[in-house]
């Protein structure tokens, strides 16, 4: 696939000295997914705040269909931002908001819609995500499940260009985490793109476009699933895989 | 029975307009106060965590003045000293309302920039991260999403602080602000009614915070994130500072 939504170049990034992400490339076409596995602290969520455009790299680049992103002023950074919906580990919901307010939230202040109009269009995204219902709930009312959901329908709502998870069902009981990936494997049959931080191996072999795994800040290896994980060739791979299964 | 203790002249300093002109002045004084002193220590809350050192050390050296002097020596500073370094102050505009406005204000920025500190550390860095994931501004998510969290955490000490500089408006005693106080030791200098007198002014302090406890209540309610409208507890700490 030519088309390509989303891409990091030779991206480096460092921390108070310690280098994070060491020269990282990948790229998602319009409606892959890419699933991000690896030990914790080898990178994964940096690159995808790199990829949400909430970290500045310090070198390499960024680029949202083609458009370079990084060196841009924090103000277009942030319309860009409203491009790449984002879902986070801890839902991150506006806890002074209704579920209905924070999907409202991104149409109200960013794309400045009219009140009645972002209403319409959040009510529509809940019903999406299952829960027109919980509209006027706040998110301690909501299952963690639900809040994840919500958090979905925030993003998709902006009707981004790409999606990004960082683990997102990694905070939820284990019988909340099958809801939050039915959503996703809806969105991914309907064609969105998407890079998924994830360790819900069975998910990735089912939707993956292809598997990246991560070590040491750099992709070691990127398989469509079904090569992955029957051979994998890096032995860092096979043995974190031995680990997670 | 109390030895002497005329409720007929209790009653007449209730109702006295003395009084009652008094309990709004301090009322009013202390709601201005408060007021300027929120605006004033969210600036300063927010340049606690300036990029820039010298913001940061101005902020440190504006709480230092004012937490460390006694707010009396402030005020008569401002009403006596003031006019001497500057003639403007010297004129008749600068009454003694404005000077008792403008030192309370001052001194109590200083600690309610504490107290706002506080609550807008007190939320979730995740809060501001979603925000800004969805392309809003930093002013913005300040507006919609931090500071009414924030404000949550902000208002039980901020009640504190209403009735501390409710009797700090007693201060005002020095610089001849005809505030409730000054009422009643006028009152009780004119008969040496005292018991009558001071118990007159009591009530008056005793009503005012009274309504300011309801106030706070709801309040509260209003910035508590539940449909059902439940009470959720916070752990605040206190804030211990009355012999100021």
């Amino acid at each position: 696939m030519n088309d390509v939504v989303l891409r990091a170049e030779d991206v480096h990034k460092s921390y108070d000295g310690l280098e994070v992400l060491r020269g990282v490339s990948m790229e998602v076409g319009r409606g892959e997914v890419k699933v991000i596995i690896g030990p914790s602290g080898s990178g994964k969520s940096t690159l995808l705040r790199c990829l949400a455009l909430l970290e500045p790299v310090d070198s390499g680049g960024v680029y949202l269909e083609a458009d370079p992103l990084s060196g841009l002023r924090e103000k277009q950074l942030a319309a860009h931002r409203s491009e790449v919906g984002m879902v986070f580990q801890r839902f991150n919901l506006f806890q002074n908001m209704t579920a209905l307010a924070n999907v409202m939230c991104g149409l109200v202040e960013v794309r400045r819609l009219k009140k009645r109009e972002a209403r319409e269009r959040a009510l529509e995204f809940l019903d999406r995500v299952g829960l027109r219902d919980k509209a006027d709930n706040y998110p301690e009312e909501l299952s963690g499940g639900q809040q994840q959901r919500v958090a979905i329908a925030r993003a998709l709502v902006m009707r981004p260009k790409a999606m990004l998870f960082d683990e997102p069902t990694s905070a939820l009981d284990v019988e909340l985490v099958r809801e939050v990936l039915d959503v996703m494997e809806g969105l991914a049959r309907d064609g969105m793109t998407m890079v998924v931080v994830s360790h819900e191996l069975r998910f990735a072999h089912h939707v993956a476009s292809s598997i990246l795994m991560m070590d040491e800040g750099k992709v070691i290896e990127e398989a469509p699933p079904d090569r992955f994980f029957s051979s994998p060739s890096h032995e860092r791979t096979k043995r974190f895989l031995a680990l997670v299964e | 029975m109390l030895a002497s203790f005329d409720a007929d002249v209790f009653w007449e300093a209730l109702t006295s307009s003395p009084y009652w002109k008094g309990a709004l002045l301090a009322l009013e004084l202390t709601l201005v106060s408060l007021a300027a002193a929120c605006v004033i220590g969210f600036f300063l809350a927010l340049g606690r965590s300036s990029r820039f050192r010298w913001v940061r050390a101005l902020v440190f050296f504006y709480n230092w003045i004012f937490r460390a002097t006694p707010t009396l020596l402030q005020l008569l500073f401002i009403w006596n000293a003031l006019p001497q370094l500057w003639p403007v102050f010297a004129e008749s505009w600068f009454k003694p309302f404005l000077a008792a406005f403008i030192a309370l204000a001052l001194n109590e920025a200083a600690y309610m920039s504490e107290i706002i500190r506080a609550g807008l550390l007190s939320v979730d860095p995740g809060q501001e991260l979603a925000g800004r994931a969805l392309g809003m501004t930093r002013p913005r998510i300040l507006r919609r999403i931090i500071l009414p969290q924030a404000v949550r955490i902000i208002i039980p000490p901020t009640g504190n602080e209403f009735i501390t500089l409710l009797k700090l408006t007693s201060l005002a005693f020095v610089i001849s602000l005809h505030e409730l106080l000054t009422a009643a030791q006028v009152r009780a200098a004119s008969d040496f009614r005292y018991p009558e007198a001071y118990s007159a002014a009591l009530v008056y302090y005793l009503a005012i915070v009274s309504v300011l406890m309801v106030v706070q209540a709801q309040l509260e309610k209003r910035f508590t994130w539940s449909s059902v409208g439940r009470r959720r507890r916070v752990a605040v700490p206190a804030v211990a500072h009355d012999a100021r």
